[in-house]
């Protein structure tokens, strides 16, 4: 569990200006299932990720709500046009408070 | 009660105005005094609730029509997934991203799962296409929806089925 919140983002080695540019991104996290005890659900503070925002030359672009029904150690995949060089950084949100967090450079060949 | 309450000379009128302002004080105070809702828990009350999947499009969309977008939206999902834990699905909206038309949101979501809304992605115009994907866990063989919000409010579905060999939401 040492590696809980690593996040590792892909983005292709070569981007233009304007171009519509696909990004990976990778979290380790377990995201926790509902336990259910003789049918009844065991009512206790799940640890899941409940928020995904992704931010680009400090302004954010996107907001993913996410549930217990995604898989553990969630990936997600989406786009975003690349206008200038900067950051692009995803913030990864947790129901126990944590926050991971990852970043890529976005730099035109 | 009622009885006793008029002959103390307090209305019924009065009295539920007393109670209700005292409610609305209850209710207003810690909603102004917790600034993070709900959702920052992971407790039963603040997960998604266990419902069938119309309660959760009526949930969402209340009773707005759902046009059909199979021609508009890809959904990209495996025809038999093996394992229910990890289920790879791509949503591709072919609409334009500009200030004027773009996709607001699209949700994924599992006929069969106890909670049908897999996750929700909020998008704006900066992202240039409406192109997002990710791992779910699917319960047994379901019909998974992808339902495109667009800015303007309208609805577009696609669906397909997805058969699931070993279920991936525990027990």
């Amino acid at each position: 569990m040492a590696d809980i919140g690593r996040v590792r983002i892909r983005i292709p080695p070569s981007i233009k200006a304007g171009d519509v540019v696909k990004v990976r991104v990778l979290v380790i996290h377990p995201m926790e299932i509902v336990q259910r005890k003789d049918g009844k659900v065991v009512d206790k503070n799940y640890h899941f990720i409940n928020r995904v925002i992704v931010s680009y030359l400090d302004k954010e672009i996107g907001q993913f709500e996410t549930t217990q029904s995604i898989s553990e150690n969630p990936f997600f995949t989406f786009a975003f046009k690349a206008t200038e060089p900067g950051a692009l950084r995803v913030t990864f949100l947790d129901t126990h408070g944590g926050k991971y967090e990852g970043a890529a450079d976005v730099r035109f060949s | 009660m009622e009885r006793w309450v008029n002959e103390s000379g307090i209305t019924r009128r009065a009295l539920l105005r007393a109670l209700g302002a005292v409610g609305l004080g209850g209710l207003v105070g810690p909603a102004l005094g917790t600034p993070w809702p709900a959702w920052a828990q992971g407790n039963l009350a603040s997960l998604g609730p266990e419902e069938a999947v119309d309660a959760t499009m009526k949930r969402l969309f209340g009773g707005r029509p759902i046009k059909d977008g199979a021609a508009m939206i890809k959904l990209d999902l495996p025809l038999i997934a093996e394992n229910g834990a990890v289920v790879p699905v791509t949503v591709e909206v072919q609409a334009p991203m500009t200030a004027q038309s773009y996709v607001k949101a699209v949700y994924i979501i599992s006929d069969k799962n106890r909670r049908p809304l897999n996750a929700k992605f909020n998008l704006t115009p900066a992202m240039g296409q409406a192109y997002v994907g990710t791992n779910m866990r699917l319960g047994e063989s379901t019909d998974v929806r992808a339902i495109a919000e667009m800015n303007d409010g309208s609805l577009l579905q696609a669906k397909r089925e997805v058969k699931v060999t070993v279920g991936g939401c525990g027990g």
